[in-house]
């Protein structure tokens, strides 16, 4: 019999240590109240919202960077722990990506404030769905829970399907937002299907604790031919299917370019980036939820692994080849961004195959580290290429009012910064060296090379990864192509640009980009250090 | 005075740096025509560092050598005395587990030697440009690259090992490069340049591939360090020092044209004339026999190689000379002559395998010869100028004579060169020369190759006459006979003392500097605290070479006056009686044309088939490769049709196919 009064203590006594390192997410709330508070308080009203936007992402990056920095130095001032009675996991590598989705969030919102997207009056209310969007990302990447995955995913794109219709003047804007709504619609309705039935499975929603159930009902039953473990594989990939949906996996990717066109720039950059951060981190740490010393739950988390890694190559293959032909800036990365998250789920494919094979042993757990690492990196190094890419799109929007490819003709002798900081983008996108792109690439293959020791199929994800890179230089060359080598055509409109705070801009977010590919020892080294302890589970 | 040595070292090189780097960025806005200024400060402070620690040299005792396992360099009793060797450091530029580069400059007696002159003969050159190219247009790129230069040659001598000394070797190449092109307006100059460049490329390959073969055989490549090894290495492995010692003279084959490398030499005579002075006669040309000289304890390890050394030289002198002969252009006169002193200088650098008492002997000898050639070679070159500029930049002596009396200062000195030059006794050419042959004379002796040296002997004494005899044909053709002008010369005229003070310096040290510093063996003694040298070996004299060489001087200037002063027709009755070898000389013994359909043809067209290859096979390839995706590309792009309804049929056959193969994959 439980006793109703320590329960309650208990559960006082988690929530009073709970708040304590959920300040980042609560400080960000805070700010969505004052925000909107703004638009009807008019003593408020007189500030500019984007600076109280501003300050909460700088105090949540503030917090995070603090706690990620307490967290990898040994030290007992911070431990590992889950909060809320075990909704949240406090550790390291959710530490990171909240780090990572703040930083992103100031980024965004100084990309913002150049290129005055949302007007005074709606600025408000964009900004309580930018910060929204976020704190819902941050609950995807410190999810222990199958509720909470629900809840973050869910709380990630009721916002993003706003922000998408945000131009409500545009009747593309609106379409985009409709058709983004409708089917993300779809994918949760699938994906809360596949928790419902892996909550009744097993009689928790707890990941940890789903592994040890996973494998006490799958040692019942007859193999896989047993109707109880078809119904596991379901389950699972439902819930699959509505984080592919968010990574904009093949075949789940279609409103991705629909939504960016239509989307401004600024929005397209965020989601492009951000949401992904978050599903992958919801991704990882999903699939590692099977480890157990089950032999029949790791082969589902292998053969999940395996397929992941050919919608990978196939997600690689697909956004790339639909690259080539597009006229529309936002298209064209749209497509790049369905490419990389194929590159960035043959990762997670390889961490899989890596883990839950047969033979696994010391030498596969090192690679599986690097799996880890390498997506992180990947990720890092995709924060500051993509957002530079869609940042420099807006701002070069605001000059010509466009976004075909066409009219970017010749823009390299108008804006230098500009266009010298898309090279940099383009070239890191590419994955050239001495670009963070080189690295990041170069980490992902090693990894999924690594897991070609263990199957087949590796080589075929490995072949497409490389054949890919190669096909995506032609249309990326082709922005360049644009920039550089055509000339101006006569009577388009100048552009000229205030160097300050733009080419600030430009220099902080690509200067990153070759940082992280000049000097990738460092960064590779943390994220090596998060991996293992993340994959340690301590 | 000990602290600021290494401070004056430093600014040896980086004066004329940072007088590069001020003229290239305000050149052309700020200093336009007083360019010359920052260069020829820069250049003079560099010549009074290099001056300064050239007498504290001087004061060192000369017998101390260094002396790496004791510390009594501490106790002695000249506070104000070197060591012999002076390094300071500069900062690691490649720190490798395997390879330690840094960039240190090391000063040893033979360095010394060579700063003065190349600071010193660069300043006076400096100064006769800001005469000889003013009003040009590139006046300040000019001096841009001529400071840029002095500081590539001063870093090249004071490098303390082999890369750094490469680094700066092309350096020296790429400088010589921008100055040979330097009007590049002109096709006959970038071709000059092109060719000087692309045949130096041949040597420095050699080079570069002997640094690496030092590098593997010995783990280093500081000159301090591998020079230490050697004995060690001579135990395990003997045979390597041939291989290295010809990969590095293959280097400096290209540097200091030596057959069949020398032919971008004489090309080179595009270049402005203070240029052809310093770059392709006193300072960068000689830059091989350093290298060669620096690495004689390389050198001596292999006989062979330096048999090869020495009749490659002779084969150059020979050929140099005889090409020489009957050359119209001025300058080209000289650079051939230049292309055989430096002949001269390797025979005795060869001379070192006869025995280790003599390899000092020898390499003094050889960097003798190289001191005092910078000099007069720079004269008879500034000379050369000098006229030119006078005759409206003709320089074919078949158009002009007799300018004794238009251009006194000019003649005079140039008379003092050719003097120099062709060895007449007692001036500073007679010293070096003369030093040479009796190294040379001391291999007929012994060693085992007596009679090798027999003939590399005969082969110095007939072009010791050769170049006595074309320097007055040069002097007779140029400023005796009777008064002519070409047409292009407005109104001839003495040049302007910027120009001739340099020439008067030039011929004061010319005539004096040899019997100074040779034969009471100032230089032999200083040069022989060197690191690279072995130490005070013999120091032979030869009273009968001495009257030989004085003999034959007499005999070149004799037939020279006789054949072009005295009976001109003389000259001409040769001409058509030895057609066929007159041809020969004249073309330069075909070698340019030989080296045109041996190499230069199948190389143009072996380029023309890789044009092709590329154009059609590669190109039709990669746009066909390229194609592929955006064709596929066209195929997949309708999937994207803007229907929800459709999106989400695709959705779901994605979610049944992957089911489907998920349970497949899992039963089987």
């Amino acid at each position: 019999m439980h006793d109703i009064g320590s329960l309650v203590d208990q559960l006082v006594e988690s929530t009073k240590t709970s708040v304590g390192l959920f300040v980042p997410e609560l400080v960000l709330s805070g700010t969505i109240v004052v925000l909107l508070l703004c638009r009807i308080l008019p003593l408020v009203w007189r500030v500019p919202t984007q600076w109280i936007a501003l300050l909460g992402a700088f105090t949540a990056f503030g917090w995070t960077l603090s706690q990620f920095d307490q967290l990898v130095t040994p030290s007992e001032a911070l431990q590992v722990k889950t909060l809320f009675t075990g909704l949240l996991k406090f550790d390291e590598f959710s530490t990171f990506f909240r780090m990572f989705l703040s930083l992103f969030l100031i980024l965004t919102i100084t990309l913002t404030v150049l290129t005055g997207i949302p007007d005074r009056e709606d600025a408000p209310d964009f900004y309580t769905l930018l910060i929204g969007a976020t704190i819902g990302m941050m609950i995807m990447a410190s999810a222990n829970h199958l509720l909470m995955v629900f809840i973050g995913v869910e709380m990630t794109s009721v916002p993003s399907y706003a922000m998408v219709g945000f131009m409500k003047g545009r009747r593309q804007s609106s379409e985009a937002a409709l058709k983004y709504v409708v089917y993300g619609a779809g994918a949760a309705g699938v994906m809360l299907y596949g928790i419902s039935l892996l909550a009744g499975l097993t009689g928790t929603g707890s990941l940890p604790e789903m592994a040890e159930r996973l494998s006490m009902i799958v040692a019942q039953g007859q193999g896989i031919s047993d109707p109880t473990n078809r119904t596991i594989v379901l389950a699972s990939l439902m819930v699959l299917v509505g984080l592919a949906f968010k990574l904009s996996v093949f075949p789940f990717h279609f409103w991705c370019p629909d939504a960016f066109e239509g989307a401004a720039a600024e929005v397209a950059g965020f989601l492009s980036v951000a949401s992904k951060a978050g599903a992958f981190a919801l991704l990882v740490r999903f699939g590692l939820a099977f480890s157990g010393q089950s032999k029949e739950v790791s082969s589902i988390a292998f053969a999940l692994g395996i397929g992941l890694g050919v919608l990978g190559a196939a997600t690689a293959t697909f956004g790339n080849l639909s690259a080539y032909g597009q006229s529309n800036m936002k298209r064209l990365l749209a497509y790049s961004t369905i490419a990389h998250a194929g590159y960035m789920l043959m990762s997670v494919s390889a961490l899989l195959v890596l883990r839950f094979s047969k033979q696994a042993g010391a030498e596969a757990d090192v690679a599986s580290l690097s799996c880890i690492e390498g997506l992180m990196y990947y990720l890092f190094v995709y924060l500051f290429m993509n957002l530079g890419a869609f940042a420099i799109v807006a701002l070069i929007r605001n000059q010509i009012f466009s976004e075909e490819l066409d009219d970017y003709n010749g823009l390299g002798t108008q804006c230098p910064v500009l266009c010298f900081g898309m090279t940099i983008c383009v070239f890191s996108l590419i994955g050239l060296p001495p670009m963070g792109g080189f690295f990041a690439k170069f980490a992902i293959f090693y990894s999924v090379f690594k897991a070609t020791s263990v199957h087949w199929v590796m080589w075929l994800v490995l072949a497409a990864g490389a054949i890919n890179t190669v096909f995506s230089l032609f249309y990326y060359i082709r922005i360049l192509k644009a920039m550089y080598v055509k000339p101006r055509p006569d009577g388009a409109r100048k552009v000229t640009y205030d160097l300050m705070p733009v080419g600030l801009f430009v220099l902080m977010v690509c200067l990153p980009v070759l940082g992280l590919g000049l000097f990738p020892a460092r960064f590779s080294e943390t994220f090596h250090h998060v991996a293992s302890l993340l994959l340690t589970g301590r | 005075m000990s602290e600021l040595t290494p401070a004056l070292l430093w600014l040896i090189p980086v004066a004329p740096l940072l007088a590069s780097i001020f003229i290239a960025f305000f050149g052309k806005a700020l200093l336009r025509g007083r360019s010359h200024v920052p260069c020829v400060t820069a250049l003079a402070i560099s010549t009074l560092c290099a001056g300064s620690l050239m007498l504290m040299f001087l004061a060192a005792p000369s017998q101390l050598k260094p002396d790496p396992n004791t510390n009594s360099l501490h106790q002695r009793p000249s506070e104000h005395a070197l060591q012999p060797v002076l390094t300071t450091p500069g900062y690691a530029w490649a720190e490798t587990a395997d390879l330690n580069v840094r960039l240190d400059l090391q000063m040893d007696a033979m360095t010394a030697i060579m700063l003065c002159m190349v600071t010193f003969v660069s300043l006076l050159v400096s100064i006769y440009a800001s005469g000889y190219m003013h009003g040009d247009p590139g006046y300040p790129r000019f001096f841009a690259a001529f400071a840029l230069f002095v500081f590539s040659m001063c870093m090249l001598v004071l490098a303390d090992n082999y890369l750094t000394m490469f680094i700066f070797w092309e350096g020296v190449g790429l400088c010589s490069y921008l100055l040979i092109g330097f009007w590049f307006q002109k096709p006959s100059a970038a071709a000059a340049a092109r060719k000087a460049f692309v045949v130096n490329r041949v040597g420095d390959f050699g080079f570069i591939l002997g640094v690496f073969l030092i590098w593997k055989t010995f783990g280093t490549v500081r000159f301090a360090d591998v020079f230490e090894l050697i004995p060690h290495v001579a135990e395990t492995n003997p045979g390597i020092f041939t291989t290295i010692c010809l990969l590095l003279f293959l280097g400096a084959m290209g540097k200091s044209a030596q057959f069949p490398l020398h032919v971008w030499l004489p090309d080179a005579m595009e270049g402005p004339t203070p240029v052809s002075a310093l770059i392709h006669a006193a300072t960068m040309v000689t830059a091989g026999v350093y290298m060669v000289a620096r690495s004689t304890p390389l050198f001596v390890m292999s006989p062979t190689a330096q048999m090869v050394v020495s009749g490659i030289g002779a084969i150059t002198a020979l050929l140099a000379a005889l090409t020489a002969l009957t050359q119209y252009d001025l300058k080209r006169v000289l650079a051939y002559s230049t292309v055989s002193q430096l002949g001269y200088m390797f025979m005795a650098l060869g001379a070192a395998s006869v025995s280790p008492k003599l390899a000092t002997f020898a390499v003094t000898a050889a960097m003798f010869h190289l001191f005092t050639h910078a000099f007069f070679k720079a004269l008879l070159f500034l000379g050369a100028g000098s006229v030119m500029h006078s005759m409206g930049n003709v320089i074919d002596m078949r158009r002009f004579s007799g300018l004794r009396d238009v251009m006194p200062h000019t003649r005079i000195t140039f008379l003092i060169g050719s003097l120099t030059l062709a060895g007449c006794p007692l001036l500073s050419g007679f010293w070096s020369k003369d030093e040479i042959l009796v190294a040379l004379f001391e291999g007929t002796k012994a060693g085992g190759h007596e009679t090798f040296f027999m003939v590399i002997l005969g082969v110095a004494v007939l072009t010791a006459f050769l170049t006595a005899f074309y320097s007055f044909r040069a002097y007779n053709m140029t400023f005796l006979g009777e008064e002519r002008f070409p047409e292009e010369a407005h109104h001839p005229h003495e040049s302007p003392p910027t120009m001739t003070l340099p020439l008067f310096v030039l011929a004061g040290f010319s005539l004096v500097i040899g019997l100074f510093l040779g034969p009471t063996g100032v230089y032999a003694r200083q040069l022989a605290q060197s690191t690279s040298l072995p130490g005070h070996g013999d120091h032979p004299h030869n009273i009968l070479l001495m009257a030989l060489s004085a003999a034959i001087f007499c005999g070149g200037y004799g037939l020279a006056r006789w054949m072009y002063v005295k009976s001109p027709a003389v000259s001409a009755g040769l001409e058509r009686g030895l057609k066929p070898l007159h041809r020969l000389s004249l073309n330069k013994f075909f070698l340019d044309e030989l080296f045109n359909y041996l190499l230069v043809i199948p190389v143009k067209v072996l380029a023309l088939l890789c044009t092709l290859f590329d154009k059609y096979l590669l190109d039709g390839l990669l746009n066909f490769a390229g194609s592929i995706p955006s064709t596929i590309g066209r195929i997949v792009r309708p999937i994207q049709n803007g229907l929800v309804s459709h999106y989400a049929w695709v959705m779901l056959l994605g979610v049944v196919l992957f089911l489907i193969q998920m349970l497949r994959a899992l039963a089987g």
